[in-house]
Formats: structure tokens, sequence, C-alpha cells
């Protein structure tokens, strides 16, 4: 099952246009369960809209892009994915959003056991100031991981491609490292405890150009094995790694949402166009 | 105006500053006024108390020749070289200092405050329940935590206290208050079941004290010491680095003896005032070998004092008459200005700063933590905020007024005592605490509280795991800082009727005390003759001050140490 699906998300990233097609003559199988769903989604910061009505099926074990001019609300809905909005006074939320068939706003839900299942990672590298080993397997710890640490925490860093360039040096400061090492440190913190979706919101947005295509590299492999949504302000960016793209414009709508390849040759609406293509933004 | 007179080469022509000349001569004035003034007034107090002038021309000389030029003339090398060793150089001489001071004062505390057998009945008793504690949360998965926590709880309790130990006392004041509580008269005096404290410092046969000293002291110290030096270097140099230290106590324990010192605080200066230098040192040479150059200031300073002091005695050149002398700092008052002591003051002041710190920093820097991580934002938080700034700002005679209405009226307590004199203070320096834990706190950044909370951490992991740590050298900091506004308080402890003069320290809680700036007061005020008040009173003040500058500046370098590391 796993392997089935690992091929079906090769086959579209590196397939180009004909990725497309052979998406069409795969689909009759019956179509994979999404996710995450969001059903008339709003968010509101005090008064202040910042999402309107967002439906959108995120599928499994696929690169989903969200892109859109700044302020567009695109991390204020990464946000909602995880509950981080809980952590900010003012924001409110109306409408369904499901992660496996449940509410994540249910009452019975608690935003602590649904971040353990949906990682994060965000725009600026953010580790802590303690060990590289102790960055990874901070996640272990506090959710009381079972297992062999030790092993943990070197898969972790060489699924985040960083283990050949800190495996001598585990104990040294995790902030000591350079950016592009600290955010694939952040990575590898936000994988080790084995979570089902992975959120990242521009991560490679504060990253050197080098830097920012190793991530960049990084996050195609981990749809292998995560439903990756990631958020990105750069065009290209998300061409080259997403499977699906959904476009935001300003207002907080969910303006047009498919294949990435659809999307960026042939969308359907005309602002979506002129943003892609430069017009704005 | 700049049309007339600007020909081709003047160019731009001239922007006035005048204005901006004067108002920064005015910010400069006002910097220097302060520092010149408080600078001129420590010299003179430091001239009277310590009488440089009075000494031999010859002990001048020979100090200069051996400890001034030296020291200048490897400093300057040592600076020229790298600025950084240069600096780690001060550092190690600071450390030194402020390490041989403490040291007295640790030395002091098992003289005359705290038999050591009782000290080693409080260290077993906290190991005891501290091995519990490991061993219950071993068990982690299988014990819900409201148990582990229960178990641990009772186990110090017991282990320190016995039965029914402090809450018995609380109670029979509640009773005493007019609250209904059953047996509650006699519940602050029996005792049910004996602490491990009572049934340690009871035993018959007990090893000599220095050697309990060793153990306690020198053990925790020399483990410490020993981790920090060889911590890149496996377990077994670790082992060796901490026997070695322990080692170096032991061996002063008995050293001590044969060169005039007994043998206990021969043990606790070499671990406290020695052991922790010298591992700096250590560490330093082994673990920083481009800074290792610096230790040679350090180095410079002690073996010059050491030649200095050699060649004066053995030449015979006398020194200044200082009044700040150790007669003067291990005898007690005296109507005889020549031989009033301070011993009992500083003791009971640093007894008076360690009951604030333990009574002040735990609810202080709960608060702010509550206040910063915890506390919704609504009106009643945003009262209690602006209160805690004003509670910061009332005159320390109001706290003393609080603690004597509060625990001598109301509770009944005897007047003047540790307990007391360190609750009242505990109470004038909370608001400072508090505002700077807070300060502290709130200077964590954001995304390392999201970072933690996207791994879904619970608020308290995330408190435990990041925000504290985090935060943990700048509450210390703060909290020191307090201690220090604490320690120069004189009316407070008048008000709570704290004797201006004692002729011993107190060896429990419950006995009256005196500190360091009551003292220099009585000097000032009750036997004001002149040999009083220009001689005795300059040298307390110089033992205050310079205490005062010993807790600032390891305040100092902590702080330093934390904003380096963000
Ligand atoms: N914490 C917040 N409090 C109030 N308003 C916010 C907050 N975060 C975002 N907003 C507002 O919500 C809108 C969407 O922001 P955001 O989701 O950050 O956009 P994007 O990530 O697409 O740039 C913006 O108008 C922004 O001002
Ligand atoms: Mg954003």
């Amino acid at each position: 099952m796993t392997e089935n699906t690992a091929e079906t998300a090769d086959e579209s990233s590196d397939g180009g246009v004909t990725a497309t097609t052979g998406a069409a003559t795969t689909t009759p199988t019956t179509p994979p369960e999404p996710v995450i769903r969001a059903r008339d989604l709003d968010v509101f910061y005090g008064s202040e809209r910042a999402l309107e009505s967002v439906d959108i099926d995120i599928p499994e074990q696929q690169v989903t892009a969200i892109i859109g001019p700044s302020g567009c609300g695109k991390s204020t809905f990464l946000r909602c994915i995880n509950r981080m909005n809980d952590r900010i006074d003012a924001a409110r939320i109306d409408g369904d959003l499901t992660l496996r068939g449940t509410n994540v706003y249910d009452a019975a839900v608690d935003p602590v056991a649904l971040r353990r299942r949906v990682g994060m990672v965000f725009q600026e590298p953010n580790p802590f100031p303690k060990s590289i080993y102790d960055n990874v397997a901070y996640g272990l710890e506090i959710q009381d991981v079972e297992g062999d640490h030790d092993e943990i925490v070197e898969q972790s860093l060489r699924r985040a491609a960083l283990w050949d360039e800190v495996s001598h040096q585990l104990d040294s400061s995790g902030v000591a490292l350079s950016g592009g090492q600290q955010q694939r440190l952040c990575i590898a913190r936000a994988i080790a405890p084995d979570p089902e979706v992975l959120l990242m919101d521009e991560p490679a947005s504060a990253l050197d150009p080098v830097a920012t295509s190793q991530v960049e590299d990084l996050i195609e492999e981990l749809a292998e094995e995560y439903t990756v949504v990631i958020v990105t302000h750069n065009m290209q960016q998300a061409a080259r790694i997403s499977d699906k793209t959904a476009v935001f414009l300003t207002g907080g709508k969910l303006v047009e949402f498919g294949d990435t390849d659809q999307i960026f040759e042939n969308p359907e609406h005309q602002r979506v166009e002129e943003y892609i293509t430069g017009k704005f933004g | 105006m700049a049309a007339d007179t600007s020909d081709v080469t003047a160019g731009f022509g001239q922007v006035s500053r005048t204005a901006g000349r004067v108002f920064r001569a005015l910010l400069l004035a006002a910097t220097l006024f302060g520092i010149v003034f408080v600078t001129i007034l420590l010299l003179y107090v430091a001239n009277d108390a310590i009488q440089p002038l009075t000494a031999d021309p010859g002990w001048h000389l020979t100090f200069f020749l051996t400890l001034v030029v030296p020291t200048a003339g490897v400093g300057a090398f040592v600076y020229r070289r790298s600025q950084a060793a240069f600096q780690t150089g001060m550092l190690a001489l600071g450390f030194v200092a402020v390490a041989l001071l403490f040291s007295g004062g640790a030395a002091m505390l098992f003289i005359d405050i705290v038999r050591p057998l009782t000290w080693l009945a409080v260290v077993v008793a906290l190991a005891v329940p501290a091995a519990i504690a490991v061993g219950v949360t071993a068990y982690d998965q299988r014990l819900p935590f409201l148990a582990r926590f229960g178990v641990t709880t009772a186990a110090f309790y017991l282990s320190l206290f016995g039965l029914p130990g402090p809450l018995g006392t609380v109670a029979s004041w509640l009773s005493q208050l007019g609250l209904p509580i059953p047996l509650g008269a006699t519940l602050g005096s029996v005792r049910l079941v004996p602490s491990v404290v009572d049934v340690v410092s009871g035993v018959p046969v007990a090893p000599a004290p220095w050697l309990m000293l060793v153990a306690t002291v020198g053990g925790p110290i020399g483990v410490v010491a020993g981790h920090a030096v060889a911590r890149d270097r496996g377990r077994r140099a670790r082992v060796a680095a901490s026997s070695a230290f322990l080692a170096v106590v032991a061996v002063a324990g008995v050293v001590g003896p044969a060169v005039g010192v007994t043998p206990v605080p021969a043990v606790v200066v070499a671990a406290v005032g020695v052991v922790p230098p010298a591992a700096y040192a250590a560490d330093v040479a082994v673990n920083a070998p481009r800074e290792r150059v610096g230790l040679a200031v350090p180095a410079t300073v002690i073996v010059g004092s050491l030649v200095g002091a050699g060649i004066v005695s053995v030449v015979g050149l006398a020194g200044p008459q200082s009044w700040v002398d150790w007669a003067f700092l291990t005898s007690a008052h005296s109507t005889n200005a020549e031989s009033a002591g301070f011993y009992p003051s500083i003791g009971g002041s640093i007894l008076l700063m360690l009951s604030v710190a333990v009574l002040a920093f735990p609810v202080g820097v709960g608060a702010a933590i509550y206040l910063e991580e915890y506390a919704p934002d609504n009106w009643l938080t945003r009262v209690i905020d602006v209160n805690i700034s004003n509670l910061a700002g009332v005159p320390s005679v109001v706290y003393g007024l609080l603690g004597f209405g509060l625990f001598v009226t109301h509770l009944n307590r005897p007047a003047g005592t540790v307990l007391i004199g360190g609750a009242t203070l505990g109470l004038l320096i909370l608001p400072i605490i508090i505002i700077s834990a807070r300060e502290a706190i709130r200077s964590v950044p954001e995304a390392q509280r999201a970072a933690s909370d996207g791994m879904g951490a619970t608020k308290w992991q995330t408190v435990r795991n990041v925000v504290l740590p985090r935060s943990f050298s700048g509450i210390l900091t703060g909290t020191i800082l307090a201690l220090g506004r604490a320690i120069g308080e004189t009316a407070p402890l008048i008000m709570i009727g704290a004797p201006t003069i004692k002729f011993s320290l107190p060896t429990q809680v419950s006995e009256t005390v005196t500190a360091m700036p009551l003292q220099v007061y009585a000097w000032s005020s009750l036997y004001a003759t002149p040999d009083f008040y220009t001689k005795v009173v300059p040298a307390g003040v110089v033992v205050l001050v310079t205490v005062l500058l010993a807790m600032n500046s390891v305040a100092i370098v902590l702080r330093n140490k934390y904003q380096s590391h963000d």
C-alpha cells in the first residue's frame, strides 16, 4: 500500500506535463480519502477577516503548495491545521477542518495531542539552544516516544540530509549551525516523532540559494512518507516541488486549487494567471 | 546665506553642529558628575578605613616592585597578544578574589552557626528523598503523576522535618489566631515522628567535623569542578579530575593545622575558595589553548603578593595601620574603638541574605512565571501589574512596619530574629525579583515557544524545557541584584526590632540577629566618638561595599555570559 502511493507520488513529481495524463489514467480506482479537509472555513482576527469560506481537500503523501501574495492568509490557514491559531488571543475560527475525518475544532480534541500528529516547520529556523541531539530528541522526550532514541535521532537526521554534516558533533549546540543547517535540523526535529502531516511555512525564505535547493530536495523526498503542506511565495519553488497547488488571493479567499501542472500552465482564473505571471503580488 | 558665502572651493558648504556639540558636552558632564562624585566618596571612605599612607615607604616600594610592575608588564603583554586572553585572565583574577571572599563567609557558617554534624544531617536528609524521587521517576510509566508527586513531597517533608513539623507550627499559629483546629495548640510543640535530620544529628559517634565537610562540601564541588574541566574527555578523565579536586580539599584539612589554620576553615576555604577558581584555570588551560596565556595575569598577582608579603615580613617593613584588619573582621563590637569588630554583623548579614533568598526567590520567581506564562490578559492582571511596580517603590520603612505588624504583633513571633528579618527583607525585594524575573522570561523569543508548542508540548513542558532554561541566568542575575538592595537596608531591620549590637552569631533562625548597616548606624550614632565615626564606621562601610560588589560581580558575569549566548 505504502509502496504503491510512493510510486504514484514519484511519477507525478518528476513526470512533468505527462504526469497530468498519467494521473488521469490512474484515477479510475477509488479516489484516495483526503487527509485534511476544510469546509467553509473562516478565520477572524478580532473583527478583521483573514480567511473566507475556504474549501480544500489535501491528499495523502503528496506535497501541497500554498501560494499567494503576502497577507492573503497562507500562514493563517496553515496554523488552522494544527490549531496554532489557538495561541493567538484575537483569533476566532468558524467552519470545519477535519484530519482523517475528525473535526480538529471539536471540543473533545486536545490541541496538544493534535500537534503531536501534525509537525510544523517555521519560516525562521528556530532550533533550541540545546545540543543537536537534544534538539532532534525534543519531541521524543516530551511525547514519551518508545524505542531507541539514539537510533531515531540518527534516522531523522539522515532523512533531513544533515547526518553527514553533524554526526561527529551531536553534542554541540544547534544554534551554532549555519542557517540552512538549522532549518534542516528543525525539519529533523519535526519528523523525529513521526507525525502524519508536516506543515511548512515558507521554510526556505530565510535561506541562501544553496541551502534553499537542499531544503527543496529534502521536501520532495519527505513526500514519499509524509503528507506535506508547504507555504511559499516562490512560484518556481511551488512548481518544482509540489503535486497540488492552492492559490490564495487577497481577502483570504482560496481562488483555485488543483494539480500543480494545471495551475501553472492553464489556470482557470484570470487573477491567478496574472498572479503567477508576476503581474501583481 | 549659504549661496552668498559659498564659492567653488567650499564644495558643499558646511552644516552647523554647534547645538549638537553643546548637547553632547552636557551629556558627558552629567555622566561624569555621578561617577566622579561616587568615586571620590568611596576613595575618601577607603582612605579613612585603610590608611595606606601610614605604611612604611619601603612597604609601598616592595609591593610596587613585586606586584604592580610585574602585573602591569604581564597584563600589557597579554593584552597585546590577545584581548580574549586578557579578559579570561581578569575573569580568573576576579574569580579568585570573589571565591576567597565567599569561602570566608562559608567558613564562618561552619565555625559559628551550623555544626558540621547538623550540616551532614541536612545533606543526608536531602539526599535520601532525592534518591527516592529519582527511583520513583524511573518507574515513570507505571505510576500516575500525582502518586509520584505525593511520594516525593512526603519523602522530602518527612526526611527534613518529621511529623508534624512546620505544618504543626502553622496549625498552632492559626489556632492562636482563633481558627478551630483540633489539637492546634499542642501541634507546634510535640514531635511524633523524628526526621532524618534529627536521627543523623543525634548519632553518638560521628567522624571528625572536617572529614564530614570534606565529604559534604568538597565532594559535590569536586564533582562539579571535575566534570567542568574534563567534560569532553570521557568518563575516566572526569572521575580522575573530580578525585583530584576532592584530594585537594582533603589535603587542606591535614596541612591546615601545620600552618596554623584549624582543619574546618582550611577545608571550607579549599573547597569554596580554591577549587572553583583552580577548576576555572584548569578548564581554560585544557580546553581553551588560545586563552591560556591570560592565566599569567592572576598567576603574577598571586605570586607577586606572596613574594611581597615575604620580603616585607623578613625585612620588617610596617604595613598600613588599617582599621579593616583580621581583628576587625573576627571580633565583636566593643566600646573601645581600637578593639571594636564587625564579625557578628557580617555573619548576621550573610544569614539574613540566605533566609531572604530562600524565602523570596521561589515566591518571586513563581509569581513571575505565573504572570508571564499563565495569567489571562484582563483588567485584574493589569491592576496587579501596575501595583507590583508601585510596591517596588514603597519606602523600606513601610515594609519594616508591615513586617513588625504581621509577624510580631499578629503572629506573636519574637522580634528581630533571623526569620522575621529574612521575611521582612524578602517582602521588600519580592516586587524587584518579580519584575526582573518577568523581564528575563519575556526576553525568551516567541519563536522558541512556538517551536516547542508546535512539537506538541504542553504548557508545562514548554515552560520547563524552553522558557526556564533560557531565562534562568537572567532570573538569577535579577535576584542577586535585588539581594544587593536588601543587604544595605537599615530601616526595616530597626522597625522589626533587630538589635543594633550583638556579640555572637545566632545559631538558629529564631534568635535575634544584627546586620552590617545596622552596626554601622549604631557606631555612627550611639558611639559617636571621633575614632568611631572617622575610623570604625569607614571600616564597616568598606566591608559592606566589598561584599556588595562581590555579589554584584557575580550577577554581572552571569549576565554577560547569558547575553553572549543569545
Ligand atoms: N496574530 C495576528 N493578529 C492579528 N492579525 C493577524 C495576525 N496574524 C495575521 N494577521 C492578519 O491576517 C492576515 C493574514 O495574515 P497571514 O496569514 O500571516 O498572511 P500570509 O502568511 O499569507 O502572508 C493579514 O492581514 C494579517 O495582518
Ligand atoms: Mg506568512
